[in-house]
């Protein structure tokens, strides 16, 4: 593997972070046994949700840039945000999903997220 | 049962001698196969894919099959082959010559999950995010662009994790690869604040499907 490294920064650990992800998404994409297309219905599921709660945060940064928020509803954003972030991640994991499960590839349109 | 490695020119050079591999024909397209037994799938088997694959890109221009790409037998290879005979000699016409090198950026100084703080008010969780949003921005225009302009085509993926800035991928013209590479050593020189790693050459798997 190492001879495919064309440039890389003084170490390469920080970057062997996906290395798991491979056998994971393997065991994962082959055989549909009960839980998995379990795991396959909230991963769609969660896709969508996530959408949804990016467009909204994308939406709420927009208005806190615009400056036309008082400081307790840019407060009151923050944390409801924040929540469902942390929320978003304790479902992900319960279904062992990553962030990057949460995508769809839409084929010339690129990807959803 | 077959497994499909590429679609490349035919006639092309010899085959690698990496395996029982066989070039079936369809007009001037070759999909190249092997037998393969069924079941086994594992992380090693795709690495032999990947094996096959790299050894054919080596001396031939050709768009790679994702890995677990099985069929029933040659004639049936033959007929895939057929019935997308256009779009397959377009995209193989459209990564002729070029290879896909792949880009991360990391930030320099990535607080591991220990040490990271989680932002103490709603305020501070939205600032940060912000601040994450412009620093995106800021790699795609002082990395991704300049880069993009050595690549014969380019693109994103969204970073996967809260200290990936940039995760690009470029099809790059084989004479080009060295130029390009020394581009990122220079950008690296000129950004330490960035750790970037780029790797390849790999067979053009995010160029062959458009």
């Amino acid at each position: 593997m190492t001879d495919k490294v064309l440039h890389a920064a003084r170490e390469l650990d920080s970057f062997a972070g996906d290395l798991p992800r491979l056998e994971n998404a393997l065991s994962r994409r082959i055989g549909a046994d009960p839980e998995n297309v379990q795991r396959g219905l909230a991963q769609l599921v969660l896709t969508v949700v996530e959408l949804l709660r990016q467009l909204m945060e994308r939406q709420a940064l927009r208005r806190v840039d615009s400056g036309t928020l008082s400081e307790e509803q840019v407060e009151r954003l923050g944390r409801t945000f924040m929540e469902l972030d942390k929320r978003m991640e304790e479902l992900r994991e319960e279904f062992g999903l990553d962030e990057e499960d949460l995508n769809l590839n839409l084929g010339p349109l690129g990807n959803l997220l | 049962m077959i497994e499909l490695y590429a679609i490349t020119d035919h006639p092309g050079p010899p085959l690698p001698d990496v395996g029982p591999l066989n070039a079936v024909a369809t007009e001037d397209l070759a999909a190249v196969c092997a037998p393969t037994s069924d079941g086994e799938v594992s992380p090693d088997a795709l690495w032999r894919h990947e094996d096959v694959v790299e050894a054919l890109m080596e001396d031939r221009d050709l768009l790679p099959v994702r890995y677990g790409t099985r069929l029933e037998d040659e004639s049936a290879a033959v007929r895939a082959v057929a019935e997308r005979y256009d779009e397959l000699a377009v995209a193989l016409d459209r990564v002729r010559g070029a290879v896909e090198l792949s880009l991360r950026v990391l930030v320099a100084d990535e607080p591991t999950k220990a040490t990271r703080q989680e932002p103490a008010t709603g305020a501070e969780y939205l600032r940060a995010k912000t601040r994450c949003g412009v620093e995106r921005e800021t790699a795609v225009r002082i990395l991704h662009e300049p880069l993009s302009i050595l690549a014969r085509a380019s693109l994103q993926a969204s970073p996967r994790s809260p200290s990936e800035l940039l995760r690009a991928a470029y099809l790059v013209d084989r004479p080009t690869v060295e130029s390009f590479v020394g581009l990122v050593a220079r950008l690296q020189s000129v950004h330490p604040g960035l750790r970037l790693l780029c790797t390849g050459p790999w067979p053009p798997y995010s160029f062959a499907e458009r």
